[in-house]
């Protein structure tokens, strides 16, 4: 199993408050780099708040930015966020669902770059995300609806709560055995 | 075994380079990611089954190259679309232009020229068309070809609220005719506009520019060739010439960083100080 080397969250508008919680429940010392797509309008000015209860830096990347472990990169208003290896790519192409940011075509660009070792959390109830999503598991990623209930089309569903255990599964690779 | 995204992967490469030995343009300095998304999206639109017939098809015929080029291209936007770039360049841009006896003006990457025409309406609202030399280039001939011929689609009601917000001093619709579900952009602003083909990764500086837009056109590209055009960029601006850029694109990682300045509160408008 490959570590971990990304973590991908999409969200819809209305999950604002529960994406707050999650950024604010994550590990100060997450080695990977946080990519997050939440829908927004032009004029949200959203990083200063996502920010406030969050342990690690949350800000809107300029396009081609290095990918720092450790730092969460919110989609800027107006632009689709894709991740490259070692950097991420803004998109000025048409909304997708009506969205622009939208989250499939980040999952999709992190299945493409990162594949088995890309994580991806998903918001529920909205149709954006799930071709992204789908595309992210055929490729080897791990992926999560985030919330309580019954597994949705197969993918795991994981409390809010334990989000943080869910992490920690991939986040390290399996310690090899020492040679005698 | 080869899983299908390593086959994609091939496929994507003997492709750009299909493309680049048939017609000498090279893909393979795009953005990978948005290359991607657009080589997919464009399957979909011809209903193609994949890369390797899209291969196929752009070989053998010289128009399937051209729509491959517009597929690539960054898709329209409305007239205005950034009212907030449009407002500034006017409060923070115009007043200098105003004390040039003729000012020259490059608009890189103006693909359907909705960005262009705008900037024409501007100039002309401040006064400045007349001493104004327009330049528009793109690497596609077909969206220069629709530039060109001043057609655009019809201004929506949130176009004119954007042409207000952009500080627009008339009614959008005097700059232009309707005919049916689109606009007619009026001759006095189309014909004074020079558009010619200009590929900004290949072709070298054509002029000394008071003004260089480019805007959101970098994002198609990767790293290194992005810092090769910002070289070209730096090259064809006059010494405290503007260069206009995205709000999210930046000189920062450039070659000639140093020789910028950001105006404030402009998003970012730089002026070459060196």
């Amino acid at each position: 199993m490959s570590p971990l080397g990304l973590l991908v969250v999409g969200a819809p508008r209305g999950a604002s408050a529960e994406v707050e919680a999650l950024l604010a429940s994550l590990s100060p010392r997450l080695s990977v780099p946080v990519l997050l797509a939440l829908h927004r309008g032009p004029h949200d000015l959203l990083a200063m708040p996502l920010g406030r209860r969050c342990p690690l830096p949350v800000l809107e990347p300029d396009d081609k930015e290095e990918l720092v472990g450790g730092r969460v990169y919110l989609a800027p208003a107006g632009y689709h966020l894709l991740v490259d290896r070692d950097s991420l790519c803004l998109s000025r192409e048409p909304a997708e669902h009506g969205q622009r940011p939208a989250i499939d075509p980040l999952f999709e660009s992190a299945a493409d770059a990162y594949g088995p070792a890309a994580a991806g959390l998903l918001f529920g109830e909205h149709e954006d995300g799930w071709a992204g999503m789908s595309a992210l598991r055929a490729r080897g990623g791990h992926v999560a609806v985030v919330g309580e209930g019954q597994p949705v089309d197969g993918v795991e569903r994981v409390p809010l709560s334990e989000v943080r255990n869910w992490l920690a599964r991939w986040a390290h690779a399996p310690r090899m055995k020492v040679q005698p | 075994m080869m899983d299908s995204g390593e086959l994609e992967t091939l496929e994507l490469e003997l492709l750009v380079e299909a493309v680049r030995r048939r017609y000498g343009f090279d893909l393979r300095n795009h953005a990978r990611p948005l290359l991607l998304r657009r080589l997919r999206r464009h399957l979909r639109e011809e209903r193609l089954e994949s890369f390797s017939a899209l291969q196929g098809q752009v070989l053998h015929d010289a128009e399937a190259m051209d729509g491959l080029l517009r597929a690539l291209a960054c898709p329209p936007e409305a007239l205005f679309s950034e009212p907030a770039f449009f407002s500034a360049f006017r409060a923070r841009v115009v007043p200098v232009l105003r004390t040039y006896p003729s000012i020259r003006v490059w608009h890189a990457g103006c693909g359907s020229g909705e960005d262009t025409y705008a900037l024409a309406i501007l100039l002309m609202e401040e006064g400045l068309w007349g001493r104004c030399r327009l330049y528009a280039s793109d690497a596609s001939e077909g969206l220069l070809a629709d530039a060109r011929s001043g057609v655009l689609a019809l201004p929506t009601e949130q176009d004119v609220r954007n042409y207000q917000e952009a500080g627009g001093r008339r009614s959008l619709s005097d700059y232009y005719t309707r005919d049916g579900d689109w606009a007619v952009v009026h001759p006095a602003l189309r014909d004074a506009i020079f558009f010619t083909q200009h590929n900004l990764a290949t072709d070298g500086s054509f002029n000394e520019f008071q003004v260089v837009l480019c805007r959101d056109t970098l994002l198609s590209f990767n790293r290194s060739l992005a810092g090769r055009v910002h070289e070209r960029l730096y090259e064809s601006l006059a010494r405290f010439g503007f260069l206009c850029l995205g709000r999210k694109e930046s000189v920062a990682r450039t070659p000639h960083a140093a020789a910028y300045e950001q105006l404030e509160g402009t998003g970012r408008v730089y002026r070459r100080s060196a």
